[in-house]
């Protein structure tokens, strides 16, 4: 066949018709668009989603289920079952498999962003994505009782800089009537962005935590008992209990070992995960929902596909004359026929690089906003081979629906007579 | 269906036939009666005018002496070989070879120029582009030089070219890469008389110069006093 003739013809047509196809062109870029960016977003919030924590071997907690407990330590969602006791922390920290540990203390909250007590392990051991550590923006990790270092995502939101003091609230919730006000904290530093929950937390110490409660052991300030920030000069404050404790292991191999005694532990029902483990099948939850949105983008796009298939069959009629003439100097059906198949794929690749090159666009120009506003971190990559499968489809199922008006022309043109146009 | 055929000029030359038809019938459908058409006997360089109204069968006539339909009876021979044993691919490159054909109208391909109309049977067939000298684009610029279309029609939209200037460059796609046979249905019907002559004059004048026969279908029997041949298809009675 004239494959030489049948591309130039085509090409050709498909500028000749340029009006009346651009707008079908423009629908295909849109519906590939969307299933380019649906498949991208996927891939890239899969990949921070499931990097939300790492390095941490083990999250141990009261007992529960380890859904529950990776929400609450890592997520800031929901409450702690209840705590463990701070002897059996330090029984921890004397167990030999263990090369750090993280403790977290969790219950009270400053203008709906919950506080976390931890230590000087935080910043030390604390990991995630790629291993990157959590740096600080400003300022210095805290160092005294009363000070508080902020998550990114909280000073960027109330507008906060260091050597401001706060008021944090007792208990969860974004508006609290009982507030911590007799020991306010200082603001000693502001974290770098990570694009995870840490974001939205503030970090103090421990003995914070333990010196803002004196005085509230009946669940509110007993006016008198609590104490002042120059009250606790000289004073030494040791926690009861901490609500869990991310463990960092000397040999990974040991991880299961470990798990398994702390399931099994007689002295307080514990609860061990796999931060890993827990985040992948909390995404399979999530993912559901993700590859339904993916396949309703694949229906758009067939549905672009049929508005084209549509508007080439329109097309036909116009086409008859021209048809004639072709058959008439020589050219043989198939070649007529392959017209409509090249003129389909020619379209489909058009709008496969338009869409690229939107897709592009919209990310370059979205990412700063988008990290800015949101805490979420988009980066133009090149696509992976999934992506490019995915947009290799296109083309091929636009020469599949691009045979039904081949096969039509082919059918008809192989019994019409010289000159003849109609059916 | 009658016919009937006067030949004006001895049929009994030494060359060969270009074109050769024998109890040709063709029935559109099982129902329908068979149409019958007269034999044809054209040597080579000669002109047949085949003269009918409307409904005679002229267009199916062409159909199967460009090999488009198959007859169910009879056989068309074209320079010796016998369509029918060609397969329909051989059938669709023997047309490229050895046919030009020229519609009453709507004879251009819209989306190409005047030019890349006229050079289109040079891209589909390699017979037809040996025999163009030197190239395809001077042969097409001389023959639309011959046909007069003024210079800057050459690469304009063909969509926007009179009727006549249409069909002046069918006639020279037709006419590139010589081919034998020159197919023509109806070409001048969309013509006023002074156009329909010029065409006429200019088609029959550049065909002589390349040794090719035109087989010429007009129901205007006025036309026929150009050609050696003539065959009449009657209507059905």
């Amino acid at each position: 066949m004239k494959t030489r003739l049948a591309f130039s013809l085509a090409l050709a047509s498909l500028w000749h018709r340029r009006r009346v196809l651009t707008l079908v062109c423009l629908t295909l870029t849109l519906s590939v668009s969307l299933l380019l960016g649906i498949q991208y977003l996927r891939t890239e919030v899969r990949q921070s989603f499931t990097s939300t924590i790492s390095g941490t071997d083990l999250i141990v907690g009261a007992r529960s289920g380890q859904l529950n407990l990776l929400l609450y330590t890592v997520f800031h969602i929901g409450d702690a079952t209840n705590n463990i006791r701070w002897s059996t922390f330090q029984r921890l920290q004397e167990d030999q498999r263990i090369d750090w540990l993280i403790p977290i203390s969790l219950g009270d909250s400053y203008r709906g962003y919950r506080v976390v007590a931890t230590d000087s392990n935080f910043p030390e051991h604390f990991r995630y994505g790629q291993e990157q550590p959590v740096n600080l923006a400003e300022g210095e990790w805290f160092s005294d009782v009363f000070h508080v270092v902020l998550g990114a995502g909280v000073a960027r939101e109330l507008g906060h800089q260091p050597g401001e003091e706060v008021i944090l609230s007792h208990g969860g919730g974004r508006t609290s009537f009982s507030n911590h006000e007799d020991t306010p904290f200082r603001i000693t530093g502001i974290l770098e962005a990570t694009g995870t929950p840490v974001d939205q937390a503030v970090y103090i110490s421990l003995e914070g935590m333990e010196a803002m409660h004196v005085g509230w052991e009946s669940g509110v300030a007993i006016p008198g008992r609590t104490l002042t920030p120059e009250k606790t000069r000289g004073m030494t404050f040791t926690p009861d209990a901490i609500t869990a404790a991310y463990v960092g292991l000397k040999s990974p191999v040991l991880t299961f070992q470990l798990q398994r005694a702390l399931n099994q532990s007689a002295e307080e029902p514990l609860s061990a995960i796999l931060p890993g483990v827990a985040l992948s099948e909390l995404w399979r939850l999530m993912g559901q929902f993700e590859k339904a949105l993916l396949g309703i983008t694949g229906f758009v796009v067939i549905t672009s596909l049929v508005g084209l298939v549509a508007v080439l069959l329109t097309l036909q009629a116009q086409r008859a004359h021209e048809i004639a003439v072709l058959r008439a100097t020589g050219a043989s059906t198939g070649l007529v026929a392959s017209l409509h198949v090249i003129e389909c794929v020619a379209l489909a690749l058009v709008s496969c690089l338009l869409a690229l090159a939107v897709g592009a666009g919209l990310l370059t120009g979205v990412a700063p906003w988008l990290l800015d506003n949101y805490g979420i971190n988009l980066t133009l990559r090149p696509l992976n081979p999934t992506e490019w499968a995915l947009l290799a489809t296109v083309p091929a199922a636009a020469a599949l629906v691009g045979l039904l008006p081949a096969f039509a022309t082919w059918r008809r043109t192989r019994t019409q007579g010289l000159g003849e146009i109609g059916e | 269906m009658t016919s009937t055929t006067e030949t004006r000029h001895n049929p009994a030359k030494d060359g060969e036939l270009a074109l050769e038809a024998r109890d040709l019938g063709f029935q559109w459908a099982a129902t329908q009666p068979m149409l019958r058409f007269p034999d044809l006997t054209i040597p080579c360089g000669e002109h047949l005018f085949l003269q009918g109204a409307s409904g005679s069968g002229k267009s199916t006539l062409l159909s199967l002496l460009s090999g488009m339909q198959a007859p169910h009876s009879g056989s068309v021979r074209i320079f010796g070989s016998e369509l029918q044993r060609l397969g329909s691919g051989a059938r669709d490159r023997f047309r490229a070879d050895h046919i030009g054909v020229i519609f009453q109208q709507f004879n251009l391909v819209p989306y190409l120029s005047a030019l890349a109309n006229v050079t289109l049977p040079c891209r589909l067939s390699r017979v037809r582009l040996e025999q163009t000298r030197p190239d395809p684009d001077s042969a097409a610029k001389e023959l639309l030089g011959l046909l007069a279309i003024p210079e800057n029609h050459w690469h304009r939209n063909v969509t926007r070219l009179s009727i006549g200037q249409q069909q002046r460059i069918a006639a020279a796609r037709a006419l590139i890469g010589s081919p034998g046979i020159i197919l023509a249905d109806e070409p001048t019907s969309a013509l006023d008389a002074d156009n329909r002559d010029r065409f006429l004059d200019l088609l029959l004048g550049l065909a002589d110069k390349r040794g090719a026969s035109v087989i010429f279908v007009s129901h205007d029997r006025s036309l026929s006093r150009h050609f050696q041949h003539l065959i009449h298809l009657g209507a059905e009675s």
